[in-house]
C-alpha cells in the first residue's frame, strides 16, 4: 500500500507543477495547494502505514502508528495554510492593480 | 624604511586642510618636501659598500602577510626615482597646476601613489607587494580620471584601471600558487627555492600569471593600449606615473623575479619577443602620432619594450644594460613629458602640425628638449646618457648565444626600433622648434615659460649630460649592486663611451643614425603608409568592441532567461533540478525497491486513492473556477481521509477544518478573481509542461519508494511512544509531541500564521487607504 | 546547557511582539526598534564571547535530551552569523527612520523587521532540521510581508513570483527532510550525520542530499537557480533589498554548509566536485547579469550571485583554506551586501533614479557618496586591504592547493567584472559635469549615510584586522572539517 501512496503523491507533485506552470494565477495557487498535499503524503509514508494503533496511549496497546510525522504533518499544514491565504491575497491585490491575472502579461522589463 | 612608506599616505590626510589656504600658499610647496625628505633618506645608502637591509613590522602573522621590508640594489634604484622624480614632479607641478583647480585631491592621490610605489618596490611579501600595486592602479585611476568631466579622461581612467587590474589579479594568482608550492611569502625565500619552483607542474601557469601582471602595468604589447588615453591625466602626472615610475613596475616585478625564472626558458622566449614586438610596435607607432604626448606615450612603450626584452635575454650585460636604460629614460622621459607640459600651457596645444619654430620664443624650452631627444634618439654624443645604455642595449642583443632563430633576429629587430626611435625623436624636436612658425594661429601667443617651471626639467637634463660625462659615477656605488639583485652573476664593469670603430655595437649605432636621418628628411613619402599600416589590427579597436560586447552580450544572454515570467524561471529551475537528481540517482545506484515491509492493500483505500488521482486530474482540465474550487476541494478531503484511514486522526481532523476554511477562502477569493480562460498553448510548451511535472513527480516518488525501502535505524519516534506520559504527562503522542517535545516548531508555527495575517492586514488596508486618498 | 543559545531568537521574537502593540505611534516604534537591536546586538556579541571563550552552547529545549527532542546548538559558525546578523539589524534600525517608509511604518514594517530577524537567527541556531524549516518559514513569511509592504503594482507582480518559487523550495524542504527521517529514522542534524556516517552514505541517501542542495541552493540563489531574485529584490524599500540581500540568501547558504560539511560528505567526489561547477557558473552567469543592466540597484542585486558562487565554491573545495575562505567572505559579504544596498539607495534617492544612464557628475554634489561607493567596490572585488580580499584570497589558496586551476581562475577573473559592474556606476554616474543633472538639489542624507559608514568601517576592519579574526574563521573551519565535534556536542555519548 505504501508504494500505492508513493505513487499518488508522485501523481499529485506531477500535477501541481503542471498547474504551477499555466498561466493563470489561480490554478498555480491550486497547484501550490496540491503540492503540499503531496508533501503531507510524503511525510505520512516515511512512517509506515497501518502499523498500529492511533498514537493515543490506550491500556493494552503496545503499537502505535509512528507519531512524529504526524506532528511534522500538522504543523506543515497550518503553516501552508498561513501561505496559501496571503498567497490569495496577494494575487487578488496583483490582479486588481495589474488588471490581468495571467502571469506572462506580469512579466515587466528589468529597467522599471 | 617603514616610516618613509607610510609617511606619504599618513601625510596626505592633511593635504585636504592645507589646500583650504590654496590661495595662499600653493598647496604642492608643502607637498614637495615629502618625497625630498625620503629622497634624501635614501640616498645615504648609495655606496660602494652597500648591504641589503629589511625591516619587518607584522600584519597578519598566521596568514603570512606582514610589512617585510627589503631594500637591496634594485629597490634602491627604484626607490630613488620614486622620490626623487616624485619630487621634481610636485615642484614641477606646482607651476602647472593654477590654484583654481582641485589641489587637495591631486596631491591627495599623488602621496597615495608614491606611497604605494615605494610599497611597490620594497615589500618582499608577495601579498603586500599586491596591494600596493593593485593601490597603484587605483591611485592612477583617480589621477587619470582628475579632470572627469572630459568624456576622454572618464573613458582612459577606467581603461587602465580594468587592463592593470586584471594583470594584478592574474599577478595574485601566480603568487598564491608560488606561496603554495614553496610555503613561504617572502620573494627572498622563494628565490631561495628555485629548484623547488623550477620542478613544478605548474610553472609555465605561474610564469604566464606574473608575467600578464607585468605586462599590462608596464604597457608592453598588446596590453598597451591603454598608456595612450592615460595621457588625460595632467602632464605632471604623465610624467610621474606614466613615464618614470609606476609603468616601471612591470620591468620590476620581471627583474624582482628574473633570479627564479631566468634558468627556464620560456622566460627567455615569452619576455624577450614580448619585449622587442613592444619597442618595435611602440617606436612605429610613435612616428605616426601627431599629439605630442600621443608621441612620448608611445616612444614610453617602445623603451619599456626595450628594457623588458633585455631582462628577458638575462645575461649580464643585458641586466646591467637594463638597469642603466632605467635611470636614464627616467631622466630624459621625465624631462621631455615636462618639456611638453610646458609647450602645452605656453601655446595651448600640443598638435605637432601646428607648431613649429619655437626655438626663437622658447630657446631655453628649446635648449633642453634638443638635450632630451637626442638622448631619447641614442645619438653617439658622449655627453647623452641615452646613448651609452643605447650601445649597451645593442651590445647585449649580440652576446647572446644560441643559434635558435629568435636570437639570430634580435639585433635586426633592435636596429628596426632604434631607427624609429630616432626618428619620432628628430621628428618632436625640430617638428615643434625649427620651421616656419605658425604663432598666429595658436592659442596663445607662445612665450618662455617661468623660470620655476623649467627647474625641474633642467634638473633631470643636468642629470642626462652628467650620466653622459661621467657615467661610473653611478656604477658601482648604485647601478652595480641594482644589477648584482637581478642577476648575481654580475660583475664590475667601468662603462666607455669609446669602444672603437669595429665595434659591432657602434655599427649598429651609425646605421640607425644614418638611416634615421634619411627617413626623417624624407618622411613626407611615409606619411601615406604610416597612416594605412596598423588600420584595424589596432588593439584599441579590440578593447572597445570588447567592452562593448561585454555589454550587449551579458544583456544579450541575461535577457534570454530573465524573461519576467515565472513559467520560464519553473521551467528552468525544475528542469536543472530534475536532470541533476536524477542523474545523482542513476550514478549512486541509489534506487532501492523493496515489497518486504509493506501494509496490505484494501479496496476502501485504493478507491480513496482513485478519487484523489481524479480529483487532481481533473484540475488541469477544468473551466470554471467553481469547478476547480471543488475537485480540490475533493483531493483535500481525499487526503484527510486517507489521514483517518492510517490512524492519525488529529491531521484527519486538521486537514478537515482547514480544507473547510481554504475552500471558503477560495471561493470568496473566486468571486474577484477573473474567470478562467481557455489554456491557450502550443504543443511545444505543453509537451515540455508535461514532461516536468511527470518526470518530477515521478523522481519523487522513486526517491520516495528508496527512502521507504530503506531500513537501517529505528526511527526516534519508539522514544516518544514511551515517554509520553511518563515525562509528557500525555496520552496522545502527537499532541505531546506538538506541545512539548516539539514545542519550539508550535511556537513559530503559530508565529508564521501570526506574521501571515498582520502581512494580509497591511495589504489590503494600506490599498484602501492609498484609494481613500 | 545554557538558555543563553535561545536568547538570539527570543528577543528578536519579543521585540516584534512588543512593537505590534506600538503599531500607531511610529515615533515610539524607531527608537524602541532602535534599542531593541541594540539590546539584540548586545546579547549576541555576549554569546560570542561565550561560544568563543567556552565552546559549543548547546540546548535542549525543553530538557529533552537529544537527538528526541529539538536542540539548539550554538557553535562559534552559528554564534557569529548572529551576531553579523544584528550587527546589520542595528544599521538597518538607524537607516529606517530616513528609509522613506512612509505609511509602512503604520501597517507593522517594524514587528516584520524582528520577526525576519527571528527567522534568520533561528535558521543558524537550530540543530533540527525540521525546525530548520519552520524557522525558514518564519523568515520567508517575514520576507513576503515585507516585500508586498506599500501594494505597489510593481512590488505586487515580483512579490508573487518570489512567493511562488520559494514555496516550491519550502514543500521539498519538507519533502526531503521526510525521505531522510524514512531512511535513517532522525530529523536531528547531529543523530542524522552520525547515521550517514554509520552506513557509509549509500543507497538513496547522496540523492536526498542532492534535494535537499537544491532546496538550499534556491534559498541561496546558485545557479541556476536564481532567476527570482533580482527583479524581486529590488522592489521594496532599500532598507528591506539590505535585509534580504545580507540575509535571505546567506541563510540558504549557511544550510548548504551545514549539510554538506556535517551530513554528506561521504561522497565528495561526486556531490563536492558537483558543487565545485555551480559555483563557477553561478560567478560566471551572476556578474554577466551584473554587467547587462544600466539599473544600479540591480547591479547589485546581481552581485549578491557571484558572491554566493564564491562562498559555494569553498564548501565545494572542501578543504581548511577554502573553507575558512567561505566563512570570512560568507560574514562580509553580509555586511558589505547591507552597505552596499543602502548606499543605493540613498543614491537612488538623491538621483531621483535608477537608471545609470540618466545619472551624471553626482560627486560634486555627493563626493561622500562617491567615495563610499569606491570604497565598497574595491571590497566586493575583493582588493586589499578590505575584507573581500582576505575571503577570496583563502577561498584561491584552497583551490590551487588542491590543484582547482579552472575555477581558481574564474574566481580571478569574476572579481575583475565584479569590480567593473561597479565601478561603471562611478564612472558614469559619479564622474562628470557638474551642470550635467538639472534641477539635482542638496538633499540630506546625513541620517542614511552614518549606517553605511558604520557597515563599510567594519569590512575595511575586517580586512586591516584579519589578524584577530581569521584565527576564528580558521577554527571554524578546522571545527567543519571534524563533523565528530558537532556530533559529540549534541549526542554527548
Amino acid at each position: 500500500m505504501e508504494i500505492i501512496i508513493l505513487i499518488l503523491a508522485g501523481v499529485l507533485f506531477a500535477t501541481a507543477i503542471y498547474n504551477l506552470l499555466q498561466k493563470q494565477l489561480f490554478r498555480i495557487i491550486i497547484g501550490t495547494v496540491l503540492l503540499s498535499h503531496g508533501a503531507h503524503l510524503f511525510i505520512l509514508t516515511m512512517g509506515k502505514l497501518k502499523r498500529g494503533q492511533p498514537p493515543v496511549l490506550t491500556d493494552g496497546v503496545t503499537d502505535y502508528s509512528d507519531p512524529l510525522p504526524q506532528a511534522l504533518i500538522l504543523t506543515s499544514i497550518v503553516i501552508s495554510f498561513g501561505i496559501t491565504a496571503l498567497l490569495l491575497v496577494l494575487a487578488y491585490r496583483t490582479t486588481q492593480e495589474n488588471k490581468t491575472d495571467n502571469m506572462e502579461e506580469l512579466r515587466g522589463n528589468s529597467n522599471e | 624604511m617603514i616610516y618613509a612608506i607610510f609617511a606619504p599616505l599618513f601625510l596626505a590626510l592633511f593635504v585636504p586642510l592645507l589646500s583650504r589656504i590654496k590661495d595662499k600658499i600653493h598647496t604642492g610647496v608643502f607637498v614637495f618636501f615629502i618625497p625630498f625628505v625620503i629622497f634624501l633618506y635614501f640616498v645615504r645608502f648609495i655606496g660602494n659598500d652597500f648591504q641589503p637591509i629589511r625591516e619587518t613590522v607584522n600584519w597578519i602573522p598566521s596568514m603570512g602577510i606582514n610589512f617585510d621590508f627589503y631594500l637591496d640594489g634594485l629597490s634602491l634604484l627604484f626607490v630613488l626615482l620614486i622620490s626623487g622624480i616624485g619630487a621634481l614632479v610636485v615642484l614641477y607641478s606646482v607651476f602647472y597646476l593654477s590654484k583654481s583647480e582641485k589641489l587637495g585631491s591631486f596631491y591627495v592621490y599623488l602621496l597615495m601613489f608614491m606611497a604605494a610605489m615605494l610599497g611597490v618596490v620594497l615589500s618582499d611579501n608577495v601579498f603586500v607587494l599586491y596591494t600596493f600595486w593593485e593601490l597603484t592602479s587605483i591611485s592612477s585611476f583617480l589621477l587619470i580620471g582628475y579632470w572627469n568631466f572630459k568624456e576622454r579622461s572618464r573613458y582612459g581612467a577606467q581603461k587602465s584601471m580594468l587592463i592593470t587590474v586584471f594583470g594584478g589579479l592574474s599577478m595574485l594568482g601566480g603568487f598564491i600558487l608560488l606561496t603554495i608550492i614553496t610555503g613561504t611569502t617572502s620573494i627572498q625565500g622563494m628565490i631561495g627555492q628555485v629548484d623547488v619552483i623550477l620542478s613544478s607542474d605548474y610553472l609555465l601557469l605561474i610564469l604566464v600569471l606574473i608575467l600578464l601582471g607585468a605586462f599590462t602595468k608596464s604597457a608592453q604589447f598588446p596590453f598597451h593600449i591603454w598608456l595612450p588615453d592615460a595621457m588625460e591625466a595632467p602632464t605632471p602626472v604623465s610624467a610621474y606615473l606614466h613615464s618614470a615610475t609606476m609603468v616601471k613596475a612591470g620591468i620590476y616585478l620581471v627583474a624582482r623575479f628574473s633570479p627564479i625564472f631566468s634558468g627556464y626558458e620560456w622566460f627567455f622566449i615569452i619576455v624577450s619577443l614580448v619585449g622587442l614586438l613592444t619597442m618595435l610596435w611602440g617606436s612605429y607607432m610613435a612616428v605616426r602620432q601627431t599629439d605630442l604626448k600621443a608621441i612620448l606615450a608611445f616612444s614610453t612603450i617602445s623603451q619599456l619594450g626595450m628594457i623588458m626584452a633585455m631582462l628577458g635575454f638575462g645575461t649580464e650585460a643585458a641586466v646591467f644594460a637594463a638597469m642603466f636604460h632605467i635611470l636614464n629614460h627616467a631622466t630624459f622621459k621625465g624631462s621631455l613629458f615636462m618639456i611638453t607640459g610646458i609647450i602645452d600651457h605656453e601655446t595651448g596645444t600640443r598638435d605637432i602640425r601646428k607648431l613649429g619654430g619655437l626655438m626663437t620664443f622658447m630657446p631655453m624650452t628649446a635648449t633642453l628638449a634638443l638635450f632630451g631627444t637626442f638622448s631619447m634618439a641614442g645619438v653617439p654624443l658622449p655627453f647623452l646618457n641615452g646613448f651609452y645604455s643605447k650601445e649597451l642595449f645593442f651590445e647585449s642583443t649580440l652576446g647572446l648565444d644560441g643559434a635558435n632563430f629568435l636570437s639570430q633576429l634580435i639585433p635586426y629587430i633592435a636596429v628596426i626600433a632604434s631607427i624609429f626611435t630616432f626618428v619620432y625623436s628628430m621628428y618632436y624636436f625640430f617638428g615643434v622648434f625649427t620651421g616656419p612658425n605658425h604663432v598666429g594661429k595658436l592659442p596663445k601667443k607662445p612665450h618662455e615659460a617661468p623660470f620655476g617651471m623649467l627647474i625641474a626639467p633642467i634638473i633631470l637634463i643636468l642629470g642626462v649630460i652628467l650620466i653622459g660625462l661621467f657615467p661610473n659615477m653611478v656604477n658601482a656605488p648604485f647601478l652595480q649592486h641594482a644589477a648584482e639583485a637581478v642577476n648575481s652573476g654580475v660583475e664590475y664593469q667601468e662603462i666607455y663611451f669609446w669602444h672603437g670603430w669595429t665595434s659591432p655595437a657602434f655599427i649598429m649605432s651609425l646605421i640607425v643614425v644614418g638611416v634615421g636621418i634619411i627617413l626623417f628628411l624624407t618622411r613626407k613619402k611615409w606619411t601615406g603608409i604610416y597612416r594605412v599600416l596598423p588600420g584595424n589590427l589596432s588593439f584599441n579597436k579590440v578593447y572597445d568592441s570588447l567592452l562593448k560586447k561585454v555589454d550587449t552580450y551579458s544583456a544579450g544572454i541575461t535577457n534570454v532567461y530573465m524573461t519576467g515570467s515565472l513559467k520560464t524561471y519553473m521551467v528552468l529551475i525544475l528542469g536543472a533540478m530534475f536532470i541533476v537528481t536524477i542523474s545523482f540517482m542513476l550514478i549512486t545506484d541509489g534506487l532501492t525497491i523493496s515489497f518486504d515491509d509493506i501494509a496490505e492493500i484494501t479496496i476502501l483505500e485504493v478507491s480513496v486513492v482513485i478519487i484523489i488521482i481524479i480529483g487532481a486530474i481533473a484540475t488541469l482540465f477544468t473551466r470554471s473556477n467553481l469547478a476547480l474550487v471543488l475537485v480540490t476541494g475533493i483531493v483535500g478531503y481525499g487526503v484527510s481521509m486517507l489521514f483517518a484511514i492510517y490512524r492519525a486522526p488529529d491531521i484527519a481532523l486538521t486537514q478537515l477544518v482547514v480544507e473547510t476554511i481554504s475552500i471558503a477562502l477560495f471561493l470568496l477569493c473566486f468571486y474577484h478573481l477573473p474567470k478562467l480562460k481557455k489554456r491557450e498553448e502550443s504543443v511545444g510548451s505543453k509537451t515540455v509542461n508535461i514532461i516536468i511535472s511527470v518526470g518530477f513527480g515521478l523522481m519523487m516518488t522513486l526517491i520516495g519508494i528508496s527512502a521507504h525501502s530503506t531500513n537501517w535505524f529505528a526511527p526516534i519516534s519508539d522514544y516518544f511512544v514511551e515517554t509520553s506520559y511518563t515525562l509528557g504527562g500525555g496520552n496522545n503522542i502527537v499532541n505531546v509531541i506538538l506541545v512539548d517535545m516539539r514545542g519550539l516548531d508550535t511556537l513559530f508555527e503559530i508565529t508564521v500564521l501570526g506574521i501571515a495575517a498582520l502581512a494580509i492586514i497591511g495589504l489590503i488596508k494600506l490599498t484602501s487607504n492609498k484609494e481613500a486618498k | 546547557m545554557s538558555n543563553l543559545a535561545v536568547l538570539p531568537i527570543i528577543i528578536p521574537l519579543i521585540s516584534a511582539i512588543i512593537l505590534i502593540f506600538f503599531n500607531s505611534k511610529v515615533k515610539a516604534s524607531r527608537i524602541l526598534t532602535q534599542l531593541f537591536s541594540l539590546i539584540g546586538l548586545g546579547v549576541s556579541g555576549y554569546v560570542v564571547w561565550q561560544v568563543v571563550a567556552n565552546g559549543t552552547i548547546v540546548l535542549e529545549t525543553g530538557e529533552w535530551i537529544a537527538p528526541y527532542g529539538i536542540i539548539l546548538v550554538v557553535d562559534t559558525l552559528a554564534a557569529v552569523l548572529v551576531l553579523t546578523t544584528n550587527i546589520i539589524s542595528v544599521a538597518g534600525a538607524f537607516y529606517a527612520p530616513y528609509a522613506g517608509l512612509g505609511e509602512k511604518e503604520n501597517y507593522y514594517f517594524y514587528p516584520f523587521y524582528f520577526f525576519l530577524i527571528t527567522g534568520v537567527s533561528g535558521a543558524f541556531i537550530t540543530g533540527d532540521l525540521f525546525n530548520l524549516f519552520v524557522f525558514f518559514e518564519v523568515l520567508l513569511m517575514a520576507s513576503y510581508a515585507l516585500i508586498v509592504l506599500g501594494g505597489e503594482k510593481v512590488q505586487l507582480r515580483e512579490s508573487v513570483k518570489y512567493l511562488l518559487v520559494n514555496l516550491f523550495s519550502s514543500m521539498l524542504f519538507v519533502t526531503a527532510v521526510a525521505f531522510l527521517y524514512g531512511t535513517v529514522g532522525t530529523i536531528n542534524i547531529a543523530q542524522v550525520a552520525q547515521r550517514v556516517q554509520e552506513v557509509d552514505q549509500q543507497g538513496i541517501l547522496t540523492t536526498i542530499g542532492i534535494l535537499l542542495f537544491f532546496v538550499f541552493a534556491t534559498k541561496a540563489a546558485v545557479f541556476p537557480l536564481y532567476y527570482w531574485l533580482p527583479n524581486s529584490y529590488i522592489v521594496p524599500n532599500p532598507l528591506v533589498s539590505a535585509l534580504f540581500g545580507a540575509l535571505l540568501t546567506k541563510v540558504g547558504i549557511y544550510s548548504l554548509i551545514r549539510v554538506f560539511t556535517l551530513i554528506f560528505i561521504h561522497q565528495i567526489d561526486l556531490t563536492h566536485d558537483l558543487f565545485i561547477w555551480i559555483a563557477g557558473l553561478s560567478m560566471i552567469f551572476g556578474v554577466i547579469g551584473a554587467l547587462s543592466t544600466n539599473n544600479v540597484k540591480l547591479i547589485i542585486a546581481y552581485n549578491i550571485i557571484p558572491a554566493i558562487g564564491y562562498i559555494l565554491m569553498g564548501i565545494g573545495i572542501f578543504n581548511q583554506e577554502a573553507l575558512s575562505g567561505s566563512v570570512y567572505y560568507l560574514i562580509q559579504d553580509m555586511i558589505v551586501k547591507a552597505a552596499l544596498f543602502l548606499l543605493i539607495g540613498i543614491i537612488v534617492y538623491v538621483a531621483g533614479t535608477s537608471d545609470l544612464r540618466k545619472m551624471n557628475g553626482l560627486i560634486h554634489h555627493y563626493p561622500l557618496l562617491g567615495w563610499l561607493l569606491f570604497i565598497s567596490a574595491f571590497v566586493l572585488a575583493g582588493i586589499p586591504p578590505f575584507s573581500g580580499f582576505i575571503g577570496k584570497l583563502l577561498l584561491l589558496e584552497g583551490a590551487f592547493r588542491d590543484g582547482h586551476i579552472i575555477i581558481a581562475i574564474i574566481g580571478l577573473l569574476t572579481s575583475l567584472l565584479i569590480l567593473y559592474s561597479i565601478i561603471k556606476i562611478f564612472v558614469r554616474g559619479f564622474w562628470g559635469d557638474k551642470e550635467a543633472m538639472e534641477g539635482i538639489e542638496k538633499k540630506p542624507i546625513k541620517g542614511m549615510v552614518a549606517p553605511v559608514i558604520f557597515l563599510l568601517l567594519l569590512t575595511v576592519i575586517l580586512g586591516v584586522g584579519a589578524e584577530f579574526f581569521y584565527p576564528i574563521a580558521d577554527s571554524i573551519a578546522a571545527y567543519l572539517l571534524d563533523p565528530e565535534i558537532y556530533i559529540d556536542s549534541v549526542m554527548k555519548e
